[in-house]
């Protein structure tokens, strides 16, 4: 974001302000490369906030766990303003879907996002060079300018950009009341998105089942991804952990494994909108939006529909057509 | 028909097909097929669900995780359902399951889903049978355990 937009950002923030009981957004974290969600509630607060590439957090979660102060007595409730990439306006979307966020009691900052930065493969290329001293980091054409202790180096934004940015459809917020910034254009077509889906499909079953052996073995079980995504809704009646039903045991098997990734991927099945948290909170580097792509997919041909894009639409495991055939 | 007529040799493994019927029409379908004295494999484990509404797509996907070497959902014919509506919401989220399981690595042909009403003894015969032979031409599971359990937990 250049210098112009962020200066449009903070305007519109000052402007919006007044009326709104919270603005939800990021602030610098402790160097260049780390931003972290933050609440503002005064104009000092609200001019603390950035957008940058490493504003990696998806916010709708944090609305969706923030519930508004009752209204005053006599009062209309104070709106809660968000910022929003196109994936975390999408979360948004899924979430009035299902009624657990309000459109009307939401005020949506909408940014167009150039993508975001996979920390881990940054710091992989980068070696020790970024571990302290960092200055500055911008996106500059193709490439990310990091302004390091020992000068400058540049990297290829393919190289160091998420997983999810590099196969985004949805650059552009979906659902906003102002958006700051001008549109940016989708880096991957249809088919590009789900490349990754194909390479797993062009195995033969067989080595299917080794490729996930060998990814899920790696599964702590410590539910971060779980944590992280916005439409998780069950929070601590997770049927992962409940005793009763009891789905799991403690015992860290392989097969407990896949029984909790399949039951995450199954209840975001038609729900997912690929904002790809969970991966990257995964801190055994699995690929769990991977199994949602899949789903996603399917869904597209079974039943033509995209989550996250319409607030009217309903998801489609949650209603039926009597007169579809051959499902 | 000769691997199911006889008793499994020794050492070799016993075929568990899991089965989830639906209480209105397919449980009345397998009783049917009984009292009829229709001959039907063993391999069929038969867990009763008051409707194929009721059937989350996790208690297959557990099942074949688990080790069972073949699932078989059945519940009344669409339109025809005990509760109206409850066999439109399973048929959906059924065919997802079918689509998924593969890209876990899991052989689709041992998941299978179909309806068959309470005087359907004769049909349903036919798929369990139908289905089982499948179930024996694929062997058994080979299960998501690399290795041995050590406990069974």
């Amino acid at each position: 974001m250049t210098t112009t937009d962020i200066e449009q950002l903070h305007k519109l923030m000052e402007d919006a302000l007044p009326e709104l009981e919270a603005l939800i957004g990021w602030q610098p974290g402790y160097d260049a490369l780390h931003a972290a969600p933050a609440i503002a509630r005064t104009p000092e607060e609200a001019s603390r906030l950035v957008f940058n590439p490493f504003c990696i957090h998806n916010l709708a979660r944090t609305v969706a766990k923030t519930p508004p102060p009752p209204a005053k007595e006599g009062e209309a409730p104070k709106k809660i303003g968000v910022c929003v990439k196109g994936c975390d306006s999408r979360s948004i979307i899924a979430l009035i879907q299902e009624g657990f966020l309000k459109r009307e009691q939401l005020y949506i900052i909408g940014i167009p996002c150039k993508g975001t930065i996979d920390l881990r493969r940054l710091m992989k290329l980068a070696g020790e060079d970024l571990r302290a001293g960092v200055k500055s980091a911008r996106i500059e054409g193709d490439s990310l300018v990091v302004e390091g202790a020992k000068g400058s180096r540049s990297f290829p934004l393919e190289k160091v950009l998420a997983r999810r940015c590099m196969r985004c459809k949805y650059p552009n917020p979906v659902i906003y009341d102002v958006m700051a910034g001008d549109p940016v254009i989708p880096r991957a077509s249809e088919e590009e998105a789900h490349k990754d889906v194909d390479a797993v499909e062009n195995l033969p079953v067989a080595e299917r089942l080794a490729f996930w052996q060998g990814e899920l073995d790696r599964c702590i079980r410590c539910y971060a991804c779980r944590n992280a995504c916005p439409l998780c809704m069950c929070q601590d009646r997770c049927i992962a952990e409940t005793r009763d039903p009891k789905w799991l045991p403690q015992y860290m098997g392989l097969s407990e494994k896949f029984i909790f990734h399949f039951i995450h991927a199954m209840h975001l099945a038609g729900r997912c909108t690929e904002c790809g948290e969970c991966e990257r909170v995964c801190p055994q580097e699995i690929p769990v939006t991977l199994i949602k792509e899949k789903l996603n997919r399917i869904t597209k041909e079974l039943l033509d529909y995209e989550a996250g894009v319409s607030t009217e639409a309903v998801p489609p495991f949650l209603t039926f057509n009597p007169e579809e055939l051959g499902i | 028909m000769s691997t199911l007529d006889s008793a499994p040799d020794a050492g070799q493994k016993i075929i568990r097909i899991v089965g989830f019927l639906c209480n209105w029409c397919s449980y009345g379908g397998a009783d049917t097929a009984g009292v009829c004295r229709f001959k039907q494999p063993t391999d069929l484990r038969i867990i009763r669900i008051p409707c194929t509404g009721r059937m989350d797509p996790l208690f297959a996907a557990r099942a074949l995780i688990k080790g069972a070497d073949g699932v078989l959902v059945s519940g009344c014919h669409p339109r025809d359902c005990h509760y109206a509506v409850g066999n439109f919401y399973a048929r959906r989220r059924l065919e997802l399951l079918k689509h998924f399981l593969p890209f876990m690595g899991f052989d689709e042909r041992r998941f299978r889903y179909t309806w068959v009403s309470a005087s359907e003894g004769q049909i349903w015969q036919k798929v369990v049978t139908e289905f089982s032979e499948q179930i024996h031409q694929l062997g058994p599971n080979p299960g998501v355990e690399k290795q041995p359990r050590t406990c069974d937990a």
